[in-house]
């Protein structure tokens, strides 16, 4: 795997969210958000690319160890002639099933340039237990 | 649309299986082209992806560009060709940190878009919110519509 960092990025398409074969209401396009997760000592961090996404646009939630992000793009370029269109602009909506267990209270988001962080710390971390053997 | 001719082959003779093959990528094709949405249609996979609508006075080009410092853009306009130029950057902040999921990509890119009319690129403005590139491209008196009045 490389470092991620280097050579030449590849323009990728948006993935519609799958709704299980449900339709929106609304008729608008809705994302399922690219994203990064890692783990380290002190808990899980969850980056998405949400470009369009204001911080007031965004709600993160964590309930029965489901987190939800759910960002609201802000109105774009409504009435103007399209000349080219690459790509579709709508709200994006994600889901995650967290197995570790997250300190709730401690759980930080916020977003710049697009790109939402959510730290998610983890619980005091258990003592690990040092099981002596007894040689015979 | 056909990809390529062929006259069918006898029932059951040896090209039958050919000929049914053909049809299942035939079929796979047109689902691709029809099911997906207009936007494969202008699909040319250079990142950015872009966006081009017009007023009656200006162009305007827009760019997801999430995650991307806009101080390390680079944006220049020559003979009615815009170049985004810059690089994107993701990364873990922790040392030591193990990846569960990785879906986004980092690395540089340059995409040129021609502009089907002439602009003033001495007025054009751009701006980058939430992630996102939006380039004002006051088009040229002449490529401008005017009005004309009809005397009767």
């Amino acid at each position: 795997m490389t470092d991620g960092n280097s050579g030449e990025l590849n323009a990728r398409e948006k993935r519609p969210l799958d709704m299980g074969g449900a339709e929106s209401t609304s008729g608008e396009p809705r994302f399922s958000p690219a994203v990064d997760i890692w783990e380290s000592e002190e808990g899980l961090t969850v980056v998405a690319d949400m470009p369009g996404v204001p911080p007031e646009g965004l709600n993160v939630d964590l309930k029965d160890n489901v987190l939800t992000i759910f960002g609201r793009v802000a109105e774009g370029a409504k009435g103007r002639k399209a000349l080219l269109s690459e790509f579709e602009v709508g709200d994006y909506y994600r889901q995650f099933a967290l197995s570790e267990s997250i300190d709730q209270e401690r759980i930080t988001a916020s977003i710049k340039d697009g790109v939402l962080t959510v730290a998610l710390p983890k619980q005091a971390p258990s003592q690990p237990r040092k099981i002596s053997v007894v040689v015979e | 649309m056909a990809l390529f001719k062929w006259r069918g082959p006898a029932l059951g003779g040896p090209l039958w299986e050919l000929e049914r093959m053909r049809n299942y990528m035939e079929n796979v094709y047109s689902t691709l082209a029809s099911g997906v949405s207009q936007f494969r249609r202008n699909y040319t996979g250079v990142f950015p992806l872009v966006n081009l609508t017009e007023d009656d006075d200006n162009l305007y080009l827009t760019a997801e560009l999430p995650g991307v410092d806009p101080a390390a853009l680079e944006l220049t306009i020559k003979n009615d060709t815009v170049t985004v130029k810059g690089v994107r950057k993701t990364g873990p902040a922790a040392e030591g940190a193990n990846y569960h999921r990785r879906e986004r990509d980092a690395g540089s890119f340059s995409r040129s878009v021609n502009l089907p009319v002439k602009v003033g690129s001495d007025a054009a403005s751009a701006g980058f919110k939430n992630g996102v590139l939006t380039v004002i491209l006051p088009k040229v008196a002449e490529a401008r519509a005017h009005q004309i009045n009809i005397t009767t």
